[in-house]
């Protein structure tokens, strides 16, 4: 059987906004994804739980108007863990669309405004980590 | 006199029209509501049927208060403006609330950043704080914060609310009471509100790091306790059971008002375990409703909660004061219905809905702006959402007459309708237990859940029109410049902090934070020291923190 995509989803700080980051985790399960959803951690505790369950998403949504701040945070620490480039990472909530080349400039993979349709992330992680793996395949 | 038309002759007119007009195809198989109630055709004389006038309408400021809490309504005075509204500092707040008391606004209403939703000072160390300072609104961290908000600003005249939840309820509220103090004016003469909400902490939002239901309901009821039996701020309205809050998640407007009315009864109820009497306070409990997308739906379930209030304490609990029995509420329209695209239409989103409001007989109202899928509000757009007001009260004439929908078939209909449901819907959480078992078992958040998991659905299925996201999609949008907070706010309010530090008697303040202990401990009401704290400029944080220290922190029983 082909091994379940895993992914980490978690509200950084202590905004308390769950609607959004609940309903994707709901829509990624029912697509065949394995979802933990980390409450509100710090993102530390995050990286660390990411590298111990091996997963190979983590997402994290933010309506707190501090998005650049975390996402940096996240990169931030995934560097410091030596671990950059081991997952897939993926930012949802309100914020201004103007921020989201940015927020890719940080390292976010895929960032998902408002009104986004819940098919386009699953398809959006199925793409990127085949091509990931293929990508991974060359090499060695 | 012409003689009028039996039921009988009205049924079979009915029955010819409907056999007319066979071969006259629908769009769609059925309607129904956004509850989920089914929709018919047309409304006749026979769906009122067993609907009497006296007892299930009646008239405006008398029972059963369908039409309306006041006699007058509008006629007397409009509902209030009150813009939700906070950003950055208390001192780019206050000059926020300048701009809308210039524009017309006619009172105040204080949003709060996430730190201070959870009580957390910016110098904790706890993760995020630096970088949410100000983000969501105003930073409130102690009473220098609350006192920089308000400057000048008539508060003598105007009422404020203070959107805070149990967790620091008691804290903020007690800053405000101490600033006004010192303005000299006496804490029975301010008029305003605290928002004091527990499901609002739990299932509309959760902020770190929360307590217990049964502690935050011990807080909330604290607060009611000091200033309505008490007398300690008589005008005061010391909670608003905000089921807007829950309705953003999805829920409908049955289930709004059930859990609304179960709220509200798990409060009375303490207070009576308390020794008090039910007429020492029930008059200062207030609500605070959303308006949805559903137009006849709202209105009727405005009409149906007034009835509703009404019943349960006619039935159950029988106050002497009739000011107890008037169910007055707020309405914020809903924010969860903005889109970020194309959001120009959500001013027209929120026009619908403020009339919604206002046809169902709101005390005051909160008009979304037009930005608020994306960041907070601009100036040009707050202004916007005053305005979307303002027409209604200057050039509609919606306001010369009281609850004119009354009478319509539909809404008649719709109002028994709504209130059935709504009444079986509470019976269901009060058998499990109330709000406070219903939260232990995570039932509440199971009921959040699934409602907008369905939502999702329905929308992403094109069930659920979302105008711009679903259909009448723009392919190149241009996006809106988004308002972006004073990015110096968490610099400034952690200076703010140190010179308070510095300047206070840090003796007094921590014997003070030991008092709060023992009293924590004997479960007694924190305001009397919580008072006197933020006085000494005790911080938001320090408060907080002896909370979660002596009854800990609550583990959320999650259902996905």
């Amino acid at each position: 059987m082909e091994k379940k995509i895993r992914v980490l989803l978690f509200k950084p700080g202590l905004d308390g906004h769950w609607r959004g980051i609940m309903t994707v985790s709901k829509a990624l399960s029912e697509a065949g994804m394995e979802t933990i959803f980390f409450g509100f951690k710090t993102v530390e505790g995050v990286v660390e739980a990411a590298i111990q369950e091996d997963v190979d998403v983590i997402g994290f949504s933010c309506h707190s108007g501090a998005h650049l701040e975390w996402a940096r945070e996240l990169v931030r620490e995934l560097e410091e863990k030596g671990a950059r480039d081991d997952f897939l990472l993926l930012i949802g909530g309100v914020f201004p669309e103007q921020d989201h080349e940015e927020l890719r400039r940080i390292g976010m993979d895929g960032v998902f405004g408002p009104g986004t349709n819940t098919a386009d992330i699953v398809e959006f992680i199925r793409e990127r980590l085949e091509s990931r793996a293929k990508k991974g395949g060359e090499a060695t | 006199m012409r003689k009028m038309s039996s039921k009988e002759e009205i049924e079979r007119a009915l029955e010819e029209w409907r056999r007319n007009k066979e071969g006259w195809p629908e769009r769609r198989e059925s309607f129904k509501t956004d509850a989920g109630i089914p929709v018919k055709d047309l409304y006749t004389p026979l769906d009122v049927e067993g609907i009497d006038y006296l007892r299930d309408i009646g008239f405006p400021g008398q029972p059963p208060f369908t039409r309306g809490v006041y006699p007058t309504m509008y006629r007397g005075r409009f509902w209030t403006i009150r813009m939700f509204s906070g950003h950055g500092t208390p001192e780019e707040t206050n000059e926020r609330w300048r701009l809308l008391y210039k524009e017309g606004e006619t009172g105040f209403s204080a949003a709060v950043d996430s730190l201070t939703f959870a009580g957390v000072d910016p110098d904790q160390e706890v993760e995020g704080a630096t970088h949410e300072v100000g983000k969501e609104g105003v930073p409130l961290y102690s009473i220098r914060g609350v006192e920089a908000m308000v400057k000048d600003l008539p508060i003598d005249r105007m009422s404020v609310a203070l959107v805070v939840e149990p967790l620091t309820s008691a804290a903020v509220t007690s800053m405000y009471f101490n600033v006004a103090k010192a303005r000299g004016l006496r804490k029975e003469q301010l008029a305003g509100t605290t928002q004091n909400d527990i499901l609002t902490m739990t299932i509309g939002y959760i902020p770190w790091g929360s307590l217990k239901p049964a502690d935050l309901l011990k807080l909330a009821c604290d607060l009611i306790e000091y200033c309505t039996p008490m007398k300690e701020a008589p005008r005061w309205n010391p909670i608003n059971f905000t089921t807007y809050n829950y309705r953003e998640g999805g829920i409908d407007a049955v289930q709004e008002i059930g859990m609304g009315l179960a709220n509200a009864v798990a409060h009375i109820e303490e207070l009576l375990r308390r020794g008090w009497r039910i007429d020492d306070f029930v008059h200062r409990l207030a609500f605070h409703l959303s308006a949805h997308r559903d137009f006849f739906e709202e209105i009727a379930k405005y009409r149906a909660a007034r009835k509703l209030w009404y019943r349960l304490m006619k039935e159950r609990y029988k106050p002497e004061n009739p000011e107890a029995y008037r169910f007055r509420f707020h309405v914020q329209t809903a924010g969860c219905s903005l889109t970020a695209r194309q959001p120009m239409v959500n001013i027209i989103r929120t026009a619908y809905q403020a009339l919604e409001a206002v046809l169902g007989g709101c005390q005051s109202l909160h008009t979304n702006s037009y930005d608020e899928a994306i960041c907070l509000p601009s100036e040009e757009a707050v202004r916007l959402a005053v305005r979307t007001q303002e027409v209604l009260q200057e050039e509609t004439g919606v306001g010369s007459v009281i609850d004119p929908l009354a009478g319509s078939y539909y809404v008649e209909a719709l109002t028994r309708e709504l209130e059935e449901r709504i009444w079986d819907y509470f019976l269901k959480i009060e058998e499990m237990g109330g709000v406070v078992e219903a939260l232990n078992t995570g039932w509440l958040f199971g009921e959040m859940s699934k409602a907008f998991n369905k939502r999702r659905r329905d929308q992403e299925s094109g069930e659920e029109k979302v105008i711009g996201v679903n259909c009448y999609v723009l392919e190149d949008e241009e996006p809106t410049p988004p308002f972006r907070t004073n990015p110096r706010a968490a610099e400034i309010e952690k200076e703010r902090l140190r010179r308070l530090r510095e300047e206070r008697d840090n003796r007094k303040v921590a014997a003070l934070l030991d008092q709060l202990r023992r009293v924590c401990e004997k479960r007694e009401n924190v305001l009397p020291v919580v008072s006197e704290l933020t006085a000494a400029g005790a911080t938001l944080g320090e408060i907080t923190s002896v909370y979660r220290e002596m009854w800990g922190i609550w583990q959320l029983p999650f259902v996905a």
